[in-house]
């Protein structure tokens, strides 16, 4: 199967550039109140920061991304509402939406998603998680515990899917029941969502590879995560099924790897120190084995930026320029395509790349970078990576 | 008292006529039989679906001078929340009035795709929270909760969402929903918390909109007969030292002259195998009981002209209602027609009788 990329959706603001958080989209970063150009301020010039994300997600289909992701955190901007806000004003965008399963009600999960597969023509896709756990759970009102919250997660999707062509469909399970349920015609006739599940809990591989589509993970080192991607496939081979494997992963491409890196030492040079000295502790207090991947796999003193290259074009500190993941790519055109190949070898079949700021960084990895990445063309066999 | 106008969105399918026979315009499945002949080309393909009309009917809406629209929840149709994000950006000004029950999930997660609404509509939108269908109809939806469950279920559920929506932090621990240190923050703090629109006729569900509507609608009935509700639910309210608005949810069929209205009202019924039989549907002046189609979900129909349906509209305005949510079958044609022969004409009306008074 050919490569799939996709884009990324800044569903809390970005600044405009790596280089510094100065001046900020969105009305997330204080000091910025008075800006009112369009999609830049809270919305007393009649824009607001929808008008935003509909350029980045125009830019990103014209770019020839297949569409984005679009993070749910406490502190962003909804998926679903973005997603259904932006359905008529797009064409070929596809919406990654992240959700935890645990907050909606399966048969109004299918149905919402049935409405907005109609809405787009088939373009909603799901990013099933399941929630770091910790302070942060209870404040979305959770308060099951981490590995029964992928129990639900399992049973969740079981339920949707069950529903999903019209029943009907009795189930009992310990989160949801049902009896005869079934979608309504005509909503039963649409396409199954796509299923990108993240998660690097044991308890998240089981809840995977019984449903997910893809196996979706930050980028690690490239050896961790080749062990991961053959755990999982490893695990859904047992099963009987099928998965692939998606990375996110942060880029910075420029026509030659000194600008690249020119433009990481300037962004580091602008971090908080406070927030560089926390960066070195252990962050902040989460049930999340995920996280704490990443955050075993970076350096714990750090002078200058280059402490924090932890391979050949990786960087370790994007986390301090902007929140999110921590490790991403570094360097020229070809180097970035080169290195994305790289992960198509050790069992990448779909990329979600993100860069700063999101408008304008949409047209230049899709026209200097993608077209530089070979991919798996049609047809080729996928090796197994072996050690 | 300002009054407003909501009109509703029919997401399920809509019917011209009155067997009702509902279709979904624009919608082509499998299995339908094309509407051309093989002599005819058709350009139209599936590119189209039913949310293409509601798209129309949400513009025709804002158009003929609405001031919102009810995105019905109705368990056969698309899910409305859906529905009122793709129609958000295609109106300036209506109201996004979404209707859908407390079992749909997390209250806390609900507030924060309100948040999200707020923002991007300049706070347009708007709850109405329903008690669902019987319990088989529940449990068909993933709802196990109890009939008695439902309205203290509806009541946390506001709870909660005005809870995080106003205060951070916010916690709460009940019997079906529970947040601990919730609440927004940054640009996400201080969006107005979507107006609360709850209905019922029990002594329970006046008691709860008593403390947690914003707005209680009344289902259609004789001016008169309302009355005594507004009177008995401002009372309880009081009580709580709150005062809530009312709405009332009535269809409305107007013509040019009364006998054009009578005469399509008749064909209606019989076209839908209703004919009047032995019970007059006459319940009062100009109203028509056990009239609407199902699908509208309106205990009654006013049945007249314009400037009868006015009339009657402007007499609900005198007893203390404030939220008109109008149908008529085809919602498409009919916002037009109700837009631009009624409305102008209530409003009008009501304006003269608040400058007398004043
Ligand atoms: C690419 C990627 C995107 C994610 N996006 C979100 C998100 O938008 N919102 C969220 O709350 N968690 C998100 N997560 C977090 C995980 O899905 C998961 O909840 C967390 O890692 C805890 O699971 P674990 O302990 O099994 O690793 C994301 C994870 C990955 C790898």
């Amino acid at each position: 199967m050919t490569i799939d990329i996709f884009w990324r959706i800044p569903t809390h603001g970005e600044p405009s550039s790596h280089r510094s958080r100065k001046p900020w989209r969105g009305d997330w970063f204080p000091g910025n109140d008075n800006l009112t150009k369009p999609g830049l301020s809270g919305g007393e010039d009649g824009t607001s920061y929808i008008d935003y994300l509909a350029e980045i997600a125009r830019a990103a289909e014209i770019s020839g991304f297949q569409g984005g992701l679009i993070p749910s955190f406490p502190s962003t901007d909804e998926p679903w509402v973005i997603s259904a806000f932006l359905a008529r004003e797009t064409k070929t965008f596809r919406f990654m939406i992240p959700f935890q399963p645990g907050f909606l009600n399966p048969v109004v999960a299918a149905r919402k998603t049935a409405s907005l597969q109609r809405a787009t023509g088939g373009r909603a896709l799901y990013n099933i998680i399941t929630g770091g756990g910790g302070p942060q759970q209870l404040w979305w009102g959770d308060s099951v515990a981490h590995d029964d919250r992928y129990a639900r997660t399992t049973e969740f999707l079981d339920v949707v899917r069950g529903v999903w062509n019209g029943g009907p469909f009795s189930y009992q399970g310990k989160f949801y029941q049902v009896e005869d349920a079934g979608l309504p015609d005509p909503l039963s006739a649409e396409e199954f969502p796509e299923i990108y599940f993240s998660g690097s809990s044991d308890a998240a591989l089981a809840s995977a590879s019984k449903h997910a589509d893809y196996y979706l993970s930050w980028l690690e080192p490239f050896d961790a995560l080749r062990d991961k991607f053959n755990r999982v496939k490893e695990r859904t081979d047992v099963l009987g099924r099928k998965i692939q494997c998606a990375v996110r992963v942060d880029i910075v491409a420029r026509p030659t790897e000194e600008e690249a890196w020119e433009e990481i030492r300037r962004g580091f040079d602008n971090i908080d120190p406070a927030a560089l000295a926390r960066f070195q502790g252990t962050g902040e207090r989460s049930e999340s084995v995920g996280a704490a991947r990443q955050r075993d796999f970076r350096p714990t003193t750090i002078n200058s930026y280059k402490d924090l290259i932890i391979e050949p074009n990786v960087w370790s500190g994007f986390s301090l320029l902007r929140g999110g993941q921590t490790q991403g790519i570094v360097g020229s055109y070809e180097q970035v395509a080169e290195r994305l190949d790289d992960l198509v070898r050790l069992g990448a079949d779909a990329f979600i790349l993100a860069s700063t700021p999101h408008l304008e960084e949409a047209y230049r990895v899709g026209e200097e970078v993608l077209p530089l990445v070979r991919g798996r063309p049609s047809g080729s066999a996928v090796l197994r990576a072996v050690g | 008292m300002t009054i407003e106008f909501i009109w509703q969105l029919p997401t399920s399918g809509d019917g011209r006529y009155g067997d009702a026979g509902q279709t979904r315009r624009g919608e082509r499945t499998a299995s339908s039989r094309p509407p051309f002949t093989e002599g005819v080309s058709d350009p139209r393909g599936d590119r189209f679906n039913f949310l293409d009309h509601l798209h129309q009917i949400a513009r025709a809406a804002d158009l003929a001078g609405f001031d919102g629209i009810q995105i019905q929840n109705d368990l056969e149709g698309d899910e409305s929340w859906i529905v009122a994000g793709y129609l958000a950006r295609s109106s300036r000004r209506l109201k996004l009035l979404t209707e859908f029950e407390a079992s749909r999930g997390s209250a806390v997660y609900a507030a924060k795709n309100a948040v999200s609404f707020q923002r991007f509509t300049g706070g347009r939108f708007a709850w109405q929270i329903s008690q669902g269908g019987d319990a088989a109809l529940r449990r068909r939806h993933g709802d196990y909760a109890a009939d008695s469950e439902r309205l203290p279920r509806i009541g946390e559920f506001v709870e909660v969402a005005r809870g995080v929506l106003t205060q951070s932090p916010f916690s709460f621990k009940g019997q079906f929903f529970e947040v601990l240190d919730g609440g927004f923050n940054g640009p996400l703090a201080n969006h107005p918390v979507p107006l609360i629109y709850l209905s019922g006729n029990t002594p329970e569900a006046l008691r709860l909109s008593a403390r947690s509507a914003d707005v209680h609608i009344l289902d259609a009935a004789p001016a008169e007969e309302l009355k005594a509700s507004v009177a008995t639910l401002q009372g309880l309210a009081a009580v709580q030292g709150r005062r809530i608005a009312f709405g009332l949810r009535i269809d409305v069929l107007a013509r040019e002259t009364e006998d054009e209205a009578v005469h399509d009202a008749q064909r209606f019924l019989a076209q839908s195998g209703r004919a009047v039989g032995s019970t007059d549907p006459v319940v009062g002046p100009n109203l028509w009981a056990g009239f609407a189609t199902a699908q509208t979900g309106a205990a009654a129909s006013l049945v007249g002209s314009y400037g009868q349906v006015a009339e009657r509209l402007t007499k609900y305005a005198d007893i203390g209602i404030s939220s008109f949510v109008l149908a008529a079958i085809p919602h498409f044609e009919e916002a037009y027609r109700i837009g631009e022969q009624v409305l102008p004409v209530v409003r009008s009306r009501i304006a003269t009788q608040l400058s007398k008074a004043a």
